[in-house]
């Protein structure tokens, strides 16, 4: 599951292109944009990326080789029984999609098998939903802050603690096209 | 915002035995924020809501009303609203009377919105309009139709690109004003609805979980948007079954932009663009 925020869309497009074709997990893009900006963003992340990039329907089962793209204005949770299931409750942090209620949900139902990304960003917005991975035995990457657009989210979450990897961009793209399904 | 942990079920039981209110059919994961928002919001820990929830029901009717969401716009979604007047409500143009349910109506924006519609096609005479909600202080704030307007000046862009754009024909642009509609107070911080669409609607209590259809008639069209996300999808499928049940044969079903059916009820539907039609 992979959080950015400003300056991180060029990250996430180096990230899915680099993917094998029949890449065998599910990734969670969970991304804040401008308010009035509610389209374009798939069909764009689309023509980088190597595996289908949606934006998932409530309650949507979630299938490998697919990357999934918070859709604008909705928080979206990661439900028991591998399912999406999206909220218009109000913003966290000022933030909807929140990156701390995708990445909490995601912890407790893939555990030690979550790998949690943050990426440049403008907020602190994933810091503690970075944490959550960690304690509940999953890998946790941030961006080298000083490879960010903007620094604040990296280093937020670098001060919370509990980092496995602190990665290049380039790196942050490998690591993620080598990891298979366990 | 500590959503893990809480003992979901401990709540529910509770909350369903002392007010009836089932919330056992919830996504679970938005209904533990909220959960824990609540706690927070009147201080309390888990063990001393369950009990003043057991020993008062006027309490569970209050930590109803503070669980349900209750975000909504006014054309929320404009893409949907211009599909609505440039390609639904064409069709009904020849109807003598016209039903329509907002199943979920919050505050009312989009019934306002659907009231705005009509009235741009000549149709709200010949309308009748319900507008339903679990929460009955939300139906309050719809009856009334008075909405802050700095927090919500994408009200007036939401309009602008539904009344006044078209986006099927770009050179025809309709200058309506806003007042034709509402009136603006921009020192007391409000829009205000007109009369004739405030005292249009008819708002009435209901739970989609317990209650079947609550009006004697069936609808042409029912819109029930960013609800249905809240319910797991046994839940969500009696829902969209209640809604079949309750269409015309043809009649449209609006939910969410990210809502779907996934399920069994999906064959009594057709699906064009974001709207279904029932079979």
């Amino acid at each position: 599951m992979i959080g950015g925020s400003a300056g991180s869309f060029q990250v996430v497009a180096s990230i899915l292109g680099s993917l094998p074709k029949n890449y065998e997990l599910p990734i969670f893009l969970c991304l804040h944009r401008l308010k009035h900006v509610r389209t374009g963003f798939v069909e764009v992340l689309s023509l980088k990326s190597a595996i289908p990039v949606i934006e998932p329907y409530d309650k949507e089962p979630i299938k490998p080789g697919r990357a999934y793209l918070a859709p604008a204005n909705y928080h979206m949770y990661i439900e028991l029984g591998n399912k999406f299931a999206l909220s218009t409750e109000a913003p966290l942090n000022h933030s909807r999609p929140s990156i701390d209620l995708s990445f909490v949900t995601a912890a407790q139902v893939y555990r030690n098998k979550l790998v949690g990304i943050i990426l440049s960003g403008a907020n602190k917005d994933g810091a503690y939903g970075l944490k959550k991975v960690a304690e509940y035995g999953g890998t946790t990457i941030v961006q080298d802050p000083n490879t960010c657009e903007v620094r604040t989210m990296t280093e937020a979450a670098l001060q919370m603690g509990n980092v496995n990897h602190i990665f290049s961009i380039d790196k942050i793209a490998s690591f993620v096209a080598n990891l298979k399904a366990i | 915002m500590t959503i893990e942990d809480i003992d979901i079920q401990y709540f529910v039981t509770a909350l369903k035995n002392s007010s009836g209110y089932d919330f056992s059919e919830y996504s679970e994961k938005s209904l533990k924020r909220r959960l824990a928002k609540v706690l927070m919001d009147n201080k309390m820990e888990l063990n001393q809501l369950v009990t003043e929830i057991k020993k008062n029901v006027s309490f569970a009717e209050k930590v109803v009303k503070e669980i349900t969401v209750n975000t909504t716009e006014l054309f929320r979604d404009p893409f949907i609203w211009q599909m609505l007047r440039y390609k639904v409500l064409p069709t009904l143009q020849d109807n003598k009377i016209i039903n329509i349910w907002h199943a979920g109506c919050s505050t009312g924006q989009e019934v306002y919105s659907m009231m705005i519609l009509l009235n741009e096609l000549g149709m709200l005479e010949k309308a009748r309009i319900f507008g339903t909600d679990i929460n009955s202080d939300v139906l309050d704030i719809a009856r009334k139709g008075i909405y802050k307007y700095r927090f919500n000046i994408g009200y007036l862009d939401n309009f602008d690109k539904v009344i006044k754009e078209n986006p099927y024909n770009y050179e025809k642009f309709n200058d309506i004003p806003y007042s034709k509609y509402f009136e603006i107070d921009k020192v007391k911080d409000f829009m205000r609805m007109h009369p004739f669409l405030t005292e249009k609607p008819t708002y009435k209590k209901h739970d989609l979980v317990r209650d079947e259809n609550i009006f004697f008639n069936k609808f042409d069209i029912i819109l029930c948007r960013n609800v249905i996300i809240y319910f797991n999808y046994n839940l969500q499928n009696r829902v969209f079954n209640l809604f079949s049940n309750s269409l015309y044969q043809g009649g449209f079903l609006l939910l969410g932009m990210h809502e779907t059916i996934l399920g069994p009820m999906s064959a009594s539907f057709d699906k064009k663009e974001n709207i279904y039609i029932k079979k």
